[in-house]
């Protein structure tokens, strides 16, 4: 393709939007899913609570047309996935994989079931037109201007998150315990910390953020629910909390690469390059466990991730 | 077991299958009260459920015909599981299993006797199954990745590469649709005595039936045991522990693969693009309601798949969609996860306090030959790599 200087710039422009708008569930599932992690708890059900914020955010944007509304209804449902995996792992002391499977599976069934029966193959939009905010002088930088600083009130709350979740789990006292009770609750137990109570704060922020995730793609970016429209996105987000080693900065930067991963083949596509769409959608799932493996033995996992903690019991 | 006095017609070797019921019925009744918040008679729907399910003859032909690659699924579900490996990845490894069957099949079909071909591209199947799974396998062994991870990453490159193939590399180029060529009706598994069912069942409790042997009477199914329960004992037991491992996860993976081959063999005839039976879900409800025992399983693959087709004979005449089944499957793993927790509180510990999900496999399982001080050397089964000596150290 033959651009000229203006169509090459709008081009980049344009593609550096989308990848940025698909970082953002990643992002924001993933920044939850650090705070789980680091607290000890692998939550596999990170899928099914997106898919849950995803539909139920939808339900809501489509019911009452607007945006907060279905955002709200996404992040509640999110949270009461959390609150469910909470009772099950911290509780009662279930296998937090099979408990996180479990939740997956409910998810994607339960909104399955309910988008189908609800709307019966008519597959409406959302009409919902979420606040935007264009900052001035910065939105008419050439290039990152539109991209960056023309967008969605949401779009920049998400990315405004990392600083505030890097200053909590590093600087706070909420956060500290977080990382105590995930590396040794014994000790934390010991200290005077509350390891269940940390532990539920810590799922049921990562669940209402997987739900804000879900939230987002629906409500924000596509306006639509499809069934498993998630499509293991919040696997993916699993994955890059732990490549991004719980530090909400490096889960930025891998957020970013992976969403431009996965705008990547529009990009292709525009320029005319020839390369099989599925090759282009399966990058993001081979380039986390290139990513796993890279980083693999330079990166510890929490201690006690996985493992359910019960006093007096070691 | 001093539990006898709360459950005192059980015999010892039943007991677990109560949470398993806890679990299903707690799950129809949840699932009931979804169906009467979207204005459906949950009565009516469980009616027709059973009533066509259980008693149509449709209804059981297509139960069991969905049958055989489910409990094929399940039994390699059951040996990673046994293992303590999380092989989350059965769906890829089936379609790539399901590829390589279908496109061997279309290959051989007619030059060689009938059986022949059906053998051959059940092994090209579980070979492909093998081949998906040791990926995870690799990553595991040699950088340490959680599987868990890996094996579900693996489902969407699956998804992906074999839609690929199927468009271009193995196409039929005779017809239009992204599929291999496909293998004649008369040539595919035959019907059990003209019932409409395939043979592939019969396959099906075969494997079952090996896999019940191999962990009650093998060395090779007694280390994975041990490997699955106690992993450090393992190791200072000397097993093969990282061997052991991997050959888990393979064998489920060429399991899963087997089940795509079924399916390929008895159902389809061919390999699509876009076709996901989705089976893996299903099959860890499926599992774990049988408390990781490899006979249970038989009857639990009856259940799980008379749920789907009953499930899809109910869908039409109420509108309720499919996918409440799916949902099902979800809500009987949640009350499990409860149900195993009601055990633990209930029964007093059985040894040393049981940490997690893990039920107590093969209750009725008789004494393995390491522990009745039988020689360990008897190697495993199917030629399988097993280091004789298991306790000999390294």
């Amino acid at each position: 393709m033959n651009f000229g200087d203006a169509g090459l710039a709008a081009f980049l422009g344009a593609m550096l939007a989308a990848g940025l708008v698909a970082a953002v569930p990643l992002l924001l599932a993933s920044l939850g899913e650090a705070v789980a992690e680091r607290a000890g708890l692998l939550n596999l059900g990170i899928e099914g609570m997106m898919l849950a914020g995803a539909f139920f955010g939808f339900l809501a944007g489509y019911l009452t047309g607007s945006a907060a509304a279905g955002v709200a209804a996404g992040i509640v449902s999110g949270l009461a996935l959390g609150l469910v995996f909470g009772l099950l792992a911290i509780t009662l002391q279930v296998d937090q994989v099979l408990v996180g499977l479990a939740i997956t599976i409910f998810g994607g069934g339960l909104t399955a079931f309910l988008y189908r029966d609800i709307f019966d193959r008519q597959n409406p939009s959302a009409d919902v037109a979420p606040a935007t905010l264009a900052i001035p002088v910065l939105r008419d930088l050439p290039v990152v201007g539109p991209a960056l600083f023309d967008r969605q009130v949401l779009f920049y709350a998400a990315f405004a998150l990392v600083p505030l979740f890097a200053f909590v789990l590093a600087r706070t006292r909420f956060g500290l315990d977080v990382r105590a009770v995930g590396e040794a609750p014994f000790a934390a137990d010991a200290a005077g910390i509350d390891v269940a109570r940390v532990r539920y704060l810590a799922i049921a922020i990562g669940g209402a953020m997987a739900g804000f995730a879900g939230a987002f793609l629906a409500v924000a970016d596509l306006k639509i629910f499809q069934v498993g429209m998630t499509v293991g996105q919040g696997f993916i987000a699993l994955a890059i909390a732990m490549v991004g080693r719980w530090n909400p900065w490096r889960i930025l930067v891998a957020a970013v690469l992976f969403g431009m991963l996965r705008s990547l083949g529009n990009g292709l596509q525009i320029l005319g390059v020839d390369v099989r769409t599925e090759f282009i959608t399966m990058l993001p799932y081979v380039g986390i466990m290139l990513a796993l493996v890279l980083l693999a033995g330079r990166t510890a996992l929490p201690a006690a991730l996985g493992v359910p903690y019960a006093r007096g019991r070691r | 077991m001093t539990a006898d006095r709360r459950l005192p017609s059980l015999p010892v070797g039943m007991r677990p299958l109560v949470s398993s019921l806890f679990a299903i019925l707690a799950a129809f009744v949840a699932g009931g009260v979804f169906l009467a918040l979207r204005g459906k008679d949950p009565l009516a729907a469980y009616a027709i459920l059973f009533s066509r399910g259980l008693g149509t003859s449709y209804g059981i032909v297509e139960t069991l015909i969905r049958m055989a690659p489910l409990l094929i699924v399940a039994v390699g579900l059951l040996i990673s599981l046994r293992a303590g490996v999380w092989n989350i990845g059965i769906d890829g490894q089936l379609l790539v299993g399901a590829l390589f069957s279908g496109v061997v099949a279309a290959e051989v079909v007619g030059r060689v006797p009938d059986p022949v071909m059906w053998v051959v591209a059940a092994g090209a199947g579980f070979l492909g199954g093998v081949l998906w799974a040791a990926v995870p396998g690799l990553l595991r062994v040699r950088w340490g990745l959680n599987e868990s991870i890996t094996t579900l990453m693996m489902n969407y490159v699956a998804i992906n590469v074999t839609a690929w193939l199927v468009k271009g590399p193995v196409k039929d180029p005779a017809v239009v649709p992204p599929q291999t060529t496909l293998i004649p009706q008369e040539n595919r598994l035959p019907d059990l005595f003209g019932s409409g069912v395939h043979i592939g069942l019969i396959g099906g409790l075969v494997v079952a039936a090996l896999v019940a042997v191999l962990f009650r009477s093998t060395v090779l199914g007694f280390m994975l045991d041990v490997v699955g329960k106690n992993r450090q004992a393992a190791v200072h037991a000397g097993m093969p522990v990282g061997r052991l491992t991997i050959l888990a996860l393979l064998l489920s993976g060429g399991f899963a693969g087997l089940a795509g081959a079924n399916d390929v063999l008895g159902v389809k005839g061919l390999f699509q693009g876009n076709w996901n039976p989705g089976y893996g879900f299903a099959a860890f409800a499926l599992v774990y309601l049988a408390r990781l025992n490899s006979l249970w399983i038989i009857p639990f693959a009856y259940f799980i798949s008379f749920l789907a087709i009953g499930g899809e004979m109910m869908a039409r005449p109420l509108a309720i969609p499919t996918s409440y089944v799916e949902m099902l499957d979800g809500l009987m793993l949640l009350f499990f996860a409860v149900a195993v927790f009601l055990e633990r509180v209930f029964a007093p510990a059985v040894r040393g306090g049981a940490t997690a999900a893990e039920p107590n496999p093969e209750v009725e399982a008789g004494p393995s030959p390491a522990l009745a001080g039988e020689p360990l050397a008897q190697g495993g089964i199917g030629g399988e790599p097993v280091v004789i000596g298991g306790r000999q150290g390294r």
